[in-house]
């Protein structure tokens, strides 16, 4: 960790060297300005920056879409069981759907929000904002706080109903966690 | 008993201690062989005819907020001869190990029928000077009420570790109750030799498992007969990190305060299942690998979906708590968030330090308190079935009751007999600094509470419980158990850098039984144990548990509040194997031990 910091600095301190030694040529800037090649360095590495939130963001949702799916899957084993009258096969599909939503829920399951503790840590907030308005738990990325309840409400009502499966209850359940899902997916341009 | 009730105070004496064995039939096997044994009826205060239920006709003094109250404890810690304290770091508790503290416990080692007493101890730190390693301490009950130093002679001063808990367990099936310390460092595994000594059979047994060890549970997780274990782990730091700590924390811009536990990496629990005496790491095949590396502190196995199997709740320091299920054979599968148990009601992770497990509400189903940081609700998750859990918190006002405390070892018990669960709960913050703001809510010593159970809600009445929860210390371990055989529960309570708390209970009592399972060669209860007693048109839950509270033991023997009760109709008594014994029409007011037949 050391010598990759030890690496960077070098490297910047280079680039600082160069821009102040080519600075003279610059008729058009003023004594003192910041050098422009430190600009645009510095135009680059925010990109870099905001491309790895929009990463993040991405990464996130693709961790829930992957849950959402497996959701899905498991909701239309759960509803075969229950046409079949297979009561313990349905009762392993409501409770891994209970599972994935407790997973929207969280964000993750708890090796991602051990990742998510980390980056708490490390002081990095990907809403901060939205942190401070209230509206999401800190270190969430894309699941607010309003939609976790959702989730968390129905997740405990579905694997409550695995020991009793009822078919129309279920499709209740499920449509809530449908429609909150939907809030959560970026509008479209 | 300046707090009693005028109609309780001219109850009959108690009688003198004795032992008789009493054949009684047992339900499942007419060869079964059932020992009854009368172990004492003595009892200070029994009332002539108390009323079920918690509706106090003639409630003593009353306590602010218009809570009132019969109880009365007082602290018997020095006259007892418990005197030694727990080391607990530097003055300024610059690292979270400083404030730690440890679990307590209640054991009978030498199965004299009396209760034991062991603490763990920590170290005395100066700067980043250890200047004195704390020795662990056993006490043994004497007939008088007292407790003797055994320390040395039984060999389990804890050889220079920094002790965090302690788990009193006949392990290893032999009748004998042995110890489980855990550490800061390598745990202890104290196997009792049966005659007064022990010998650390740890590094054997495979349970060292050197790191920050917290609280920890014996189980047996199979259902193969023998007793497993897991073990709760919080920060992952070595020795050197705690003696170059400083505060360097900001706490609410007033004050720098221990660092953590943000910003410090968890340390993973284990799960290890027996193999005929040894230990083998079986975390990640029992399907018990701690993928958040939550704050481990806490751990209360039971069967909390009544499914006859024992099940694992582990409380974290500010990451969701952990319900592993057992799914049989041995896999567990953690439904925490989706069971309702992991958050509190607004989805939010607490920083949870202890666990109360017990039949609060009367249901027949365990509900969980959870014991957690100061400015924030202790969490009542009310059992709903099938092992799904409600927060309760606001509905019983445990949590309004608990929001100002820093709360750590907690217990149900029916500490006045009346036939429901009371809550008891040891509370002390981490940060000394606090005092130094008198505007900030809290105190670092603080009193501890008496939440007393009045219909399924909570009632604080601590201010009116007598010289006892005047006490006002950085408390952490907590136990129950009846100490001088009486018949009502006394409280064991560990303090940081100061000698534990005895709270004798001098509260006038309703009829009681107290119900000692024991395996076919006798010992003490098995774990997973459960017992119901019936009297008239009420029911009673209680489940024999090895490892509770904060990284504790409380009293093995199943104590039961009966109100009014002049007799039980029925004990039923199920071993974790399914084995079930049922007396009927007991006397009450005994100590009562069933054995289980072979």
């Amino acid at each position: 960790m050391a010598r990759a910091f030890v690496k960077v600095g070098a490297i910047l301190a280079v680039v600082a060297l160069f821009a102040f030694v080519a600075a003279p040529a610059r008729a058009e800037q003023h004594a003192g300005a910041t050098p422009a090649e430190m600009v645009s360095s510095y135009q680059s590495l925010a990109d870099a920056i905001l491309a790895v939130k929009k990463t993040e963001d991405h990464l996130v949702r693709s961790i829930l879409g992957a849950a959402y799916a497996h959701a899905q899957v498991e909701m239309g084993r759960a509803r075969a069981a229950i046409k079949a009258n297979d009561m313990k096969g349905a009762q392993a599909a409501l409770e891994n759907v209970a599972a994935d939503v407790a997973q929207l829920a969280s964000e993750g399951d708890s090796a991602v929000g051990a990742v998510r503790k980390r980056l708490l840590e490390g002081g990095h907030h990907h809403n901060a904002d939205g942190e401070q308005k209230g509206l999401y738990d800190p270190g969430f990325v894309v699941v607010t706080k309003v939609a976790k309840q959702a989730f968390l409400d129905a997740s405990r009502s579905i694997g409550q109903m695995a020991r009793a499966p009822k078919a129309d209850a279920l499709e209740t359940e499920w449509a809530k966690v449908d429609a909150t899902w939907k809030t959560l997916q970026p509008a479209a341009k | 008993m300046g707090q009693g009730r005028r109609d309780l105070e001219d109850a009959p004496a108690g009688r003198e201690v004795g032992a008789n064995r009493v054949p009684v039939s047992a339900r499942r096997s007419a060869a079964a062989l059932v020992l009854l044994i009368v172990i004492a009826c003595a009892h200070r205060g029994v009332p002539g005819g108390m009323a079920t239920g918690s509706a106090h006709p003639d409630p003593g003094a009353a306590a602010p907020g218009g809570a009132s109250s019969w109880f009365h404890f007082v602290d018997v810690a020095a006259a007892a001869g418990l005197t030694r304290p727990y080391l607990a770091g530097r003055p300024g508790k610059d690292h979270l190990l400083d404030s730690a503290g440890a679990g307590v416990a209640f054991l009978d080692y030498d199965r004299d029928g009396r209760l034991d007493i062991y603490l763990p101890n920590g170290w005395r730190l100066d700067g980043d000077r250890v200047v004195e390693r704390g020795t662990n301490a056993l006490y043994r009950g004497r007939p008088d009420g007292t407790f003797r130093d055994v320390t040395a002679e039984a060999g389990v001063g804890g050889e220079g570790q920094w002790g965090a808990g302690v788990v009193a367990a006949d392990y290893d099936g032999d009748g004998w109750t042995d110890l489980l310390v855990t550490n800061f460092g390598r745990n202890l595994l104290y196997r009792n030799l049966g005659d007064g000594r022990f010998e650390n059979v740890a590094a054997r047994a495979g349970v060292e498992s050197p790191g920050w060890n917290t609280g920890a549970a014996f189980f047996d997780a199979d259902g193969d007969g023998d007793l497993d274990l897991y073990v709760a782990a919080y920060i992952d730091c070595t020795l050197d990190d705690v003696l170059r700590a400083r505060p360097t924390l900001d706490w609410k811009g007033l004050e720098k305060v221990a660092f953590g536990p943000f910003g410090l990496t968890g340390a993973p629990d284990r799960f290890f299942r027996q193999e005929g005496g040894r230990f083998v790491d079986a975390t990640a095949g029992a399907g018990m690998t701690d993928l958040g590396l939550g704050f481990g502190f806490a751990v209360r196995a039971a069967d909390y979906d009544n499914d006859g199997d024992a099940d694992l709740y582990v409380a974290n320091d500010s990451d969701p708590n952990y319900l592993y299920r057992n799914e049989g054979n041995g896999r567990f599968r953690e439904i925490g968030v989706w069971s309702g148990c992991a958050l509190d009601a607004g989805g939010a992770a607490q920083a949870s330090m202890g666990i109360a497990a017990g039949d609060g509400s009367g249901s027949g189903r365990l509900d969980m308190v959870v014991s957690n940081f100061a400015e924030d609700f202790s969490t009542y998750y009310r059992n709903l079935g099938d092992g799904f859990f409600e927060d309760a918190s606001e509905e019983t006002a445990v949590g309004p009751a608990t929001w100002k405390y820093l709360s750590w070892g907690s217990a149900f018990a029916d500490l006045d007999a009346d036939g429901d669960l009371d809550l008891v709960i040891a509370d002390g913050h981490i940060y000394p600094q606090i005092d130094r703001h008198p505007e900030m809510v809290g105190t670092y010593a603080q009193k501890n509470l008496l939440l007393e159970n009045r219909g399924g809600m909570f009632a604080d009445v601590t201010a009116a419980a007598g010289p006892g929860f005047a006490v006002v210390e950085a408390s952490r371990g907590l136990a129950v158990g009846d100490y001088d055989n009486d018949g009502d529960l006394d409280i064991l309570i560990g303090n940081l850098d100061a000698p534990p708390t005895l709270l004798r209970n001098d509260t006038p009592q309703g009829a009681w039984i107290m119900v000692v399972p024991e395996g076919p060669a006798g010992g003490p209860p098995p774990p997973g144990t459960r017992v119901t007693v019936r009297a008239g048109d009420r029911a009673w839950l209680r489940d024999v548990a090895a490892g509770d509270s904060y990284a504790g033991s409380h009293d093995p023997r199943l104590h039961f509040g009966l109100g009014g009760a002049e007799r039980t109709d029925s004990i039923e008594v199920r071993w974790p194997d399914g084995a079930t014994v049922t007396l009927r029409d007991q006397p009450v007011r005994r100590i009562v031990a069933v054995r289980r037949p072979r």
